[in-house]
């Protein structure tokens, strides 16, 4: 992660008849990082990734891809990149294949070998010669990203990757795109608005609300400096759970409404084992004591004002 | 290299056309209607000449042309009297006299007249179907940018390392190629279908052309490929019209619907301000150029260079604000 930035965002605008749209971001994505976008819908995510491609023009500020300025150097600067932008629309009269072909056509040099070799490695070999408005969502998505991979770029784009795949194909990408930043140290941008997807997928994280960016977390030391969590206790009568609770000194207990029988309370993880046996001398049976790792989220809901969370 | 990557470009294009139904559907009316249209003129066409007796029916109409041109020259004479207004352009009666002039070069040389029931006589009479191709041609050239925008494949097009303005000449360069195609399918079918009809020997027939008052044999197919030409103004112009509307809207309706319309209404818009001297000015007004060849232009003092630039004007214009709005604009689709 210590290498040169793949992209660089500097002081990025985008106005729209005197309507900021995004308002000065800055920030770099590193080779073999997968840099999380996070933010509701409409707050700037796709708008950023379109000016990243070019599709949008950008109205202050500049966009590098390897050095080469997007805006006055654009075909150098786009030649390594791939990416989806929102959906992966691709023409559905074509086959899988030859689709891919379309795009290969418009790269110096793609053989029909690494068209098979990307097909194969998102497994849509057996459906190749398929037209695409008969794969379903999933294995569009799955062809999207084979597109995005058919160049061998050093940075890849991804904007809400997820949508339409189900918790295996999630399962999968993740880790595909995990294999991708680690082994060819690739630059992955991903956007979402999903926070648990985000933390599972980035090494870092940018939040971005009012298409100003908030903050840039990074995932890992999040994860390590946790002290402090939301701990989840079901027990057998909640009253006597919280009386006893309320002699140690816990007062702020929330009753959860998802749960019968459950208590919810934030606390130093290291109080967690003198809790269960206070309950456990009371008489009070423990059915579970679940830490829910919500820090990040709870981070997101600071920043944002708890607006728009999905 | 550049030159490598335009022609792939063009591939892309052309099989994204050929791997849609709605082209072959196309295709086949074009050719079904040069069918159809050749039984037609078969059993309702003008009067044939009969083999044998043609030159006798050429002088029998040679005798009717003179007597006509008599009796005009008579109203002539009248007219000059009651009015001092020159008339300009060619007349009527020049026309009579060019075709006496070549009914007797007819019967003179053995040359057999090719209008009507003959091999170049179908093929000259279904070039009448290249409004047809036009049709077809602006049916692509409408959906060729705005499809792309209507399903959301543009975005994955213009994130490649091609800049958008040698995207868009692609496609233009791909709706040209398909207008050629058509047009040469049109040709290709109509000589067929004259023929299989009328027999290919009369293949070589020479085409008699009126050049400077005298009678001029020419080439059959430069003869056709000429009408063809001429046909072509108009066909390119509302290509490049459809084009134009189609990336400025990106909305293949509406590119398909004002070509059309102007295509079809065009004519009849130019003559219903025929009376007003900047009808000059308007496109459809210099579309058809046969009618420096006729000698009589729409509005009086139009020449060929006049419609030449207006024509080139228009042309310019619809192309550059096509380059424009495809490489300036946003996309947010």
């Amino acid at each position: 992660m210590d290498s040169k930035p793949v992209v660089e965002f500097i002081n990025v605008t985008k106005k729209i008849k005197q309507k900021m749209i995004i308002d000065d971001i800055s920030f770099d994505v590193y080779a073999g990082e997968v840099f999380g976008f996070l933010g509701p819908n409409g707050a700037g995510k796709t708008t950023t990734i379109r000016m990243l491609f070019g599709l949008i023009s950008i109205t202050a500020g500049e966009v590098l891809i390897n050095g080469y300025s997007i805006k006055t150097e654009y075909e150098k600067a786009i030649a390594h990149v791939g990416g989806i932008i929102e959906n992966p629309e691709m023409y559905q009269y074509l086959t899988g294949y030859q689709n891919l072909a379309q795009y290969a056509r418009m790269y110096p040099s793609i053989t029909h070998d690494r068209i098979d070799e990307v097909l194969a490695l998102v497994k849509l070999s057996q459906n190749a010669q398929d037209k695409v408005k008969t794969y379903s969502l999933g294995m569009r998505q799955r062809l999207g990203l084979a597109q995005a991979l058919l160049h061998k770029p050093s940075l890849i784009v991804l904007d809400e990757p997820t949508n339409g795949l189900d918790p295996a194909g999630i399962h999968e990408l993740r880790d595909h795109l995990r294999m991708l930043a680690k082994k060819e140290t690739i630059a992955i941008l991903v956007s979402s608005h999903l926070l648990t997807e985000m933390e599972l997928m980035c090494d870092r994280i940018g939040i971005i609300q009012n298409g100003k960016l908030l903050d840039i977390q990074t995932v890992n030391d999040l994860l390590l400096n946790q002290t402090t969590a939301k701990v989840l206790f079901t027990v057998d009568y909640r009253s006597k759970a919280k009386l006893c609770l309320a002699k140690m000194g816990y007062t702020e207990v929330m009753m959860t409404l998802m749960k019968e029988n459950a208590l919810e309370l934030t606390l130093d993880v290291n109080q967690i084992p003198d809790i269960i046996a206070a309950f456990v001398a009371d008489g009070i049976k423990v059915f579970g004591a679940d830490r829910t790792t919500k820090t990040l989220e709870d981070r997101f809901l600071e920043l944002t004002g708890g607006d728009g969370l999905a | 290299m550049a030159l490598r990557r335009m022609f792939n470009l063009i591939l892309n294009e052309a099989i994204k056309i050929f791997h849609q139904l709605s082209t072959y559907i196309m295709l086949t009316l074009l050719i079904g209607s040069v069918i159809a249209a050749g039984f037609i003129f078969k059993y309702n066409g003008q009067t044939s000449y009969a083999n044998e007796d043609w030159k006798t029916q050429l002088t029998q109409q040679n005798k009717d042309l003179e007597k006509v041109l008599k009796k005009q020259n008579e109203n002539d004479a009248l007219e000059k009297v009651l009015s001092q207004t020159p008339t300009g352009g060619v007349e009527l009666k020049d026309v009579i006299e060019q075709d006496i002039k070549t009914n007797h070069y007819r019967i003179d040389h053995n040359l057999p007249p090719t209008e009507g029931r003959t091999l170049w006589g179908s093929v000259t009479q279904t070039s009448g179907l290249i409004p047809l191709v036009s049709l077809l041609s602006i049916i692509i050239s409408a959906g060729i940018v705005a499809g792309e925008f209507i399903s959301g494949t543009i975005k994955l097009l213009l994130i490649r390392p091609i800049k958008r303005w040698k995207v868009l000449l692609s496609k233009y360069m791909t709706v040209l190629l398909f207008a050629f195609g058509g047009l040469l399918i049109l040709f290709s079918t109509s000589f067929l279908v004259g023929g299989l009809f009328y027999g290919f020997s009369g293949a070589n027939q020479p085409y008699l052309s009126y050049i400077n008052g005298r009678v001029t044999e020419v080439n059959m197919v430069g003869h056709i490929f000429t009408t063809y030409a001429y046909a072509c103004v108009s066909l390119l112009m509302m290509v490049t019209f459809a084009f134009m509307i189609s990336t400025v809207f990106r909305n293949n309706a509406m590119a398909v619907g004002t070509s059309l319309f102007l295509l079809f209404t065009g004519d009849v818009l130019v003559s219903l301000l025929s009376k007003y001297s900047w009808v000059k000015y308007v496109l459809f007004a210099n579309t058809d150029l046969t009618q420096y060849l006729r000698g009589a232009p729409l509005v009086e003092g139009m020449t060929m260079k006049f419609s030449l630039l207006v024509l080139t004007v228009y042309f310019v214009f619809f192309l550059a604000t096509s380059w424009i709005f495809f490489s300036r604009r946003d996309v947010r689709e």
